[in-house]
């Protein structure tokens, strides 16, 4: 418990930072939106743009003229932010303690190594709902003047729960490399080289049907945005491989870090 | 019981040996000092007995229970302070002792001031401001405020100024008198000399003798200095003599087996001047070095 409330208080700025880039972006984008809201010239120009294009950026499946099709859109950008918070935060709030060679101080205290993990973990868990649930409330008070389509609320909550699954993954992978890796720095790179790997991978996959297979490996693609739209669900196939994904990391982590010699 | 006991406690980091075959056994009670140059091993020892780092291969037990599969609850006993000392930056110094104290059971509150007091530190400081010295001084109540069984203390007086040196060997001692079993480690034989009974020498990761300190101190080592006019050093060439240099006048040399034998030989030859004494702990270090 107290493990859990000193990292949370050591993440007041960091989230207070992430909470104030998002009140910007929503706010950036919602000016960007009032243009295109009902606009039907602005259709037409989406219409004449490369087919390819339009794909690998999903214009193709969302209307940017409807707060269904904008934020179908802009939540691809707002998982892949905060999917690499998750990642960062998951492998440095365990290797931090290492980088700052303060181990011979907190893995000296009378304590599990795996209840250390366990409430550093807690502590990101709780930090990424403070941040999803603001993000939530800003976007609710940014669509008041709009009139939302039927469906968005509920799309919005899909969507919600999707970016908190994937935050879930990629913490995981996070925390697997922070305790598995002896080299703080490397295991920071690791990280954000995961990320963009399967980021470009998302994009690449959308691009030919030859590629689709490339959906099963890069976790971007377990829950599409387009598809949520479609089918108002998440894919519980895909939910079952990221709760997997989670549970391994997570027990690799565990054991590994209850094996290795601390860096110190 | 023993409260330290190590059989052939080995680690090697790669192909680096870290320590080779240490075989410790620490009474209670007992100020056991650990003495050795930078790098010869000391702190892998510790690390080893807190079980921040595991063995290659043999055994440790602390208040005889398994130090790699117990050690969390070892841990309840033992106050540490590190050769170094790192804590978060951004807390108070009242915040983080806190906060370590809500690790051990009981209210320590009482104690964080009064350790505080002793040793001149003030509460209200942010971590980060703190010197070297003063980041010690957190370490020591840190490593002491929840009264431990056994203290471990790796180099513990870099950055304390000699009074402050005093009043935490003061303090070491107290705790020492209440019961507490220190395992002291320190290339600074002086303070070694000072507060121990019993002491190891670590060189390049093997314990080289284990002694009680007096006769560590005794061990018929003698320091002797002949001034003479023969300057043939080789004439006091006899079995027990080693470390023999030849500076001007004088011959100086460290005699280890019967005084008798020596003080017939120097009577043979004319000398002006004789001087025999205790080597000092840190000239038969020295010695155990060459």
């Amino acid at each position: 418990m107290n493990i859990i409330l000193r990292e949370l208080r050591a993440s007041i700025k960091s989230m207070a930072i992430w909470c104030g880039v998002f009140t910007v972006l929503i706010f950036m984008y919602m000016s960007e939106f009032s243009a295109y809201a009902n606009n039907e010239e602005m259709l037409a120009v989406l219409d004449g743009m490369p087919e390819a294009m339009l794909e690998a950026f999903q214009m193709n499946s969302f209307n940017l003229t409807t707060l269904t099709g904008f934020y179908g859109i802009l939540f691809t950008y707002f998982i892949l932010m905060l999917s690499i918070h998750a990642i960062l935060k998951g492998n440095s709030i365990i290797s931090k303690e290492e980088r700052d060679r303060t181990v011979e101080f907190t893995l000296v205290l009378p304590i599990k190594r795996s209840k250390v993990v366990i409430g550093k973990l807690i502590a990101v868990i709780i930090n990424c709902i403070i941040i999803d649930v603001f993000l939530y409330g800003i976007i609710l008070f940014s669509i008041q003047s709009y009139l939302p389509e039927e469906n968005f609320m509920e799309f919005l909550l899909l969507l919600f729960a999707s970016t908190f699954i994937m935050q879930m993954l990629f913490l995981s992978l996070g925390i697997m490399f922070g305790c598995a890796m002896k080299q703080y720095k490397r295991s920071g790179y690791l990280g954000i080289s995961i990320i963009l790997i399967s980021y470009v991978l998302s994009i690449v996959s959308g691009l030919s049907k030859k590629l689709e297979f490339l959906k099963y490996i890069t976790p971007f693609k377990f829950f599409d945005t387009a598809v949520i739209k479609n089918e108002m669900a998440l894919d519980w196939k895909y939910i079952l491989i990221s709760f997997t994904i989670i549970v391994i990391c997570l027990t690799i982590g565990l054991i590994t870090y209850k094996k290795r010699d601390l860096y110190i | 019981m023993k409260i330290i006991e190590t059989t052939n406690l080995t680690k090697f980091y790669g192909k680096n040996k870290g320590i080779e075959d240490v075989s410790l056994s620490i009474n209670e009670g007992e100020i056991f000092g650990f003495i050795g140059p930078n790098g010869a091993g000391k702190s892998t020892t510790i690390r080893l007995l807190l079980s921040l780092i595991y063995p290659t291969s043999g055994k440790a037990t602390i208040f005889g229970k398994n130090c790699f599969k117990y050690g969390h609850e070892i841990r309840n006993d033992i106050g540490y302070l590190p050769s170094e000392v790192f804590y978060y930056d951004k807390m108070r110094v009242k915040e983080l002792l806190k906060y370590s104290a809500s690790f051990y059971k009981g209210d320590h509150s009482k104690r964080i001031i009064e350790l505080a007091d002793i040793m001149e530190l003030d509460l209200n400081r942010k971590i980060d401001e703190l010197s070297y010295g003063n980041k010690k001084k957190v370490g020591i109540v840190q490593g002491l405020l929840h009264q431990p069984k056994l203290i471990i203390l790796d180099e513990p007086t870099s950055g304390l100024d000699p009074l402050m040196q005093q009043k935490f060997f003061d303090l070491i001692l107290e705790e020492n008198k209440k019961g507490a079993t220190v395992f002291f480690s320190s290339h600074i034989l002086g303070e070694v000399q000072k507060l121990c009974n019993r002491v190891a020498i670590i060189r390049e990761g093997h314990i080289v003798k284990i002694e009680d300190i007096k006769t560590l101190r005794n061990d018929n080592y003698k320091k002797v200095s002949i001034r003479t006019s023969n300057h043939n050093q080789k004439v006091f060439a006899i079995e027990g003599i080693s470390n023999i240099e030849q500076v001007d006048g004088e011959i100086n040399f460290f005699f280890n087996g019967d005084i008798n034998v020596l003080l017939s030989l120097i009577t043979k030859h004319k000398v002006n001047d004789v001087i025999i004494e205790e080597p000092t702990l840190e000239e038969i270090f020295m010695h155990y070095y060459k």
